[in-house]
């Protein structure tokens, strides 16, 4: 059945009134297109070697068209962006959509190398591809570990990035104040990230991704129903051999609780600082997110010094590129076209 | 916790053991709850071990002794009804606030603010010891339960009986790094939460919210007011409170040492020792942390006389949210 849905404007909540560049978009209507099958797979998949790994990712669109490199989180994989990388791919981007280190066939080259789930890595890596593919310039866009990342190649490395699309906002990590309580209803939703402190969260996660991942889904995204066939075109993708290990220590890193790989210690000091954002950026929340409540955006509204639009987004909870396509697609091609 | 709080599946777990859940509450009798703002007061003093404990008592003195042992985060006003109960029935009833609770204090600054098991066990024991008193039923649920469990373990002479929600709550410290069903994980979050030392800062400044956020979701079905909470939440401003609550999540995972003064009784527990005397176990059908079982699980560990039950309507706070049913389970074992 082919259903087609609209945002109305009074349903977009625009707060870009309240930022301080307002934006010429309006969202008035946007047609959803069609949702692609849980059976569809981002096929087929590219290689290249890519720093320390060797970056597996799809590619769609013209070889000569504005790149887009498109950023997944935990517990997700690339198809979190199975609606939007065709959707920007037909409207002439060049989409660039890589597995994370930890996540589906992106191997390590090196048995040696920690296997450091640290946000410096995922940013070195974000430049590691880019290097690799030579492309000089790209828009940034992801949510969760992916926009983190989109965060920091925008914040250190501005030179190559035409603009940014993040979910959940400014995401580096404040290390320094990892150890300050937030309001114990948002900490509740954090449980894996505690378990993920000892070694019984360790075996868990070995023991039970899947189980853990639908939790999650289901706890941060409550109006999405998805279905046993798309939780596992994507669970698969944690069954990584270094997936444990990158998860678990990107949780305990982010508390001060794991050290850090030394090659990424100059970016790790640089983002201790919590460098702004200068470059173009559309900041998206999800309504309905379960575990980064939606915002206004002010609160980090000082963290982006160049132009910023910060929209929530109406019924999307977590996993907003994949809930819903439409409004992270034109976030990416708002950016292009400026 | 899906299975939990699926109404229909504890309706059925509550039926499968209706011959003898059925058996003690008709619930028709319940009294008349006296009001959130009566205390159990006055409380008592004693010196006991390495605590001077603070008390509730009631009843004749010459009566039978029921020592109730309250959990975490509550206090001894989980019994505010059930003492009653037991003391009109003629039992002694005695009711202390756990080290790190209330009006119980370490006699000594430099004392380990522990929170182990088998801390908890020998204050009850030290507490009998300063009391005279040579036999008891001991009750509890949650901490409390836990602390009878390995009284009546490793002090059986001086148990006549145990009653516990949730049956057989002595930790296998060995397995505690084997994990669970991810979906049970999850309403532990506060235990790992208390791993690291932002939870440690996170229950010190938020200890209300946190202990509300968990009478909500351990009780679905207990309908309690701001009185009956704030009554039993300032126990909880105790200096000890944050120290020893720590201290007992993290050495339940292995990821703190234990008192040294507790090492031989912590070794006596670690083969997780049968419970001899005669017991009944009790389980809340709607409990959002530890989901109502038929008892089968635990039963090797009970060599003695025992009864499980399923309370229905129960959450993990069974005193208070179910006393008759709790005080009726101490009467059985106190007349057997």
């Amino acid at each position: 059945m082919r259903r087609i849905r609209f945002i109305s404007d009074g349903q977009c909540r625009n707060v870009e009134f309240a930022l301080k560049f307002v934006s010429e978009f309006a969202v008035t209507e946007i047609a959803r297109a069609p949702r692609a099958p849980s059976s569809k797979r981002l096929e087929p998949l590219r290689n290249v070697d890519a720093g320390v790994l060797n970056i597996s990712y799809y590619e769609a669109g013209p070889a000569d068209g504005p790149v887009v490199m498109l950023l997944h989180g935990f517990p997700y994989d690339i198809h979190s962006f199975v609606d939007v990388a065709p959707q920007l791919a037909a409207q002439g981007c060049r989409v660039i959509v890589p597995y994370l280190r930890g996540y589906g066939p992106t191997r390590f080259l090196d048995p040696a190398t920690p296997r450091s789930g640290e946000q410096a890595a995922m940013g070195a890596d974000l430049m590691a591809l880019m290097d690799a593919l030579k492309i000089q310039r790209a828009v940034f866009a992801g949510y969760d570990w992916g926009g983190r990342a989109a965060c920091i190649g925008a914040a250190l490395w501005p030179e190559r990035c035409i603009g940014l699309v993040c979910v959940n906002s400014y995401l580096i990590q404040d290390i320094a104040r990892a150890m300050v309580p937030a309001r114990p209803e948002r900490e509740v939703p954090l449980w894996y990230q505690y378990y993920f402190q000892i070694e019984r969260g360790r075996a868990g996660l070995a023991a039970n991704r899947r189980g853990i991942t639908k939790i999650l889904w289901e706890q941060w995204s409550p109006n999405w129903s998805f279905d046993e066939a798309c939780l596992d075109r994507t669970a698969i993708a944690h069954d990584n051999s270094d997936y444990v290990d990158v998860v678990i220590h990107s949780y305990r890193h982010r508390y001060g609780l794991a050290d850090s790989d030394p090659r990424y210690a100059d970016i790790q000091q640089r983002l201790a600082a919590l460098p702004a954002i200068t470059v173009p950026a559309v900041t998206l929340d999800g309504e309905a997110d379960g575990v980064a409540v939606a915002t206004d955006g002010r609160s980090s509204a000082h963290r982006f010094t160049g132009r910023r639009v910060h929209r929530v987004v109406p019924r999307a909870g977590h996993n907003l590129p994949q809930e819903e396509p439409e409004a992270f697609a034109a976030a990416v091609m708002e950016l292009i076209k400026a | 916790m899906p299975d939990s709080i699926d109404r229909q599946r504890r309706l059925i777990i509550g039926a499968a053991l209706s011959g003898v859940a059925s058996r003690a509450f008709a619930q028709a009798e319940a009294p008349a709850r006296p009001p959130s703002s009566q205390r159990m007061e006055p409380l008592r003093h004693v010196d006991a071990g390495v605590l001077n404990i603070a008390y509730y008592e009631a009843g004749p003195a010459d009566g039978p002794a029921a020592i109730l042992l309250h959990g975490f985060p509550y206090d001894i006003h989980s019994y505010v009804d059930v003492a009653a109960q037991l003391s009109a029935k003629g039992c002694r009833v005695i009711v202390p606030c756990l080290r790190g609770f209330g009006a119980t204090r370490f006699r000594d600054s430099a004392t380990l603010r522990s929170g182990e098991q088998a801390a908890l066990g020998a204050d009850v024991i030290a507490l009998m010891d300063a009391l005279g008193i040579q036999r008891a039923v001991i009750a509890g649920h949650n901490w409390g339960g836990r602390a009878a469990c390995v009284a009546a373990a490793l002090w059986p002479e001086r148990c006549g009986g145990m009653v516990t929600v949730n049956s057989y709550l002595i930790q296998d410290l060995a397995r505690a790094m084997v994990p669970i069903d991810p979906r049970y994980e999850v309403e532990l979050w506060y235990e790992y939460y208390f791993q690291i030392e932002r939870g440690r800062a996170g229950l010190a400044a938020n200890r209300r919210e946190i202990a509300r956020m968990l009478w909500e979701d351990w009780s679905p079905d207990w309908d309690f007011d701001d009185a009956t909470f704030d009554r039993s939440a300032a126990a909880h401003d105790n200096p000890d409170f944050v120290d020893v609550v720590i201290h007992s999540y993290r050495h339940r995972f292995g990821l703190a040492a234990g008192d040294p003064a507790y090492a031989e009784l912590q070794r006596r527990l670690a083969p997780l020792p049968q419970i001899t005397v005669p017991s009944i176990t009790l389980d809340g059908d709607a409990d959002g942390v530890l989901p109502a079982g038929d008892g089968r699980a635990s039963a090797a560990k009970f060599t003695g006389h025992r009864i499980h039950r399923v309370v229905m309507g129960a959450g993990h706070n069974v005193p208070q949210e179910a006393p008759e049913a709790f005080a009726a389970a101490v009467m059985e074992l106190v007349k057997a």
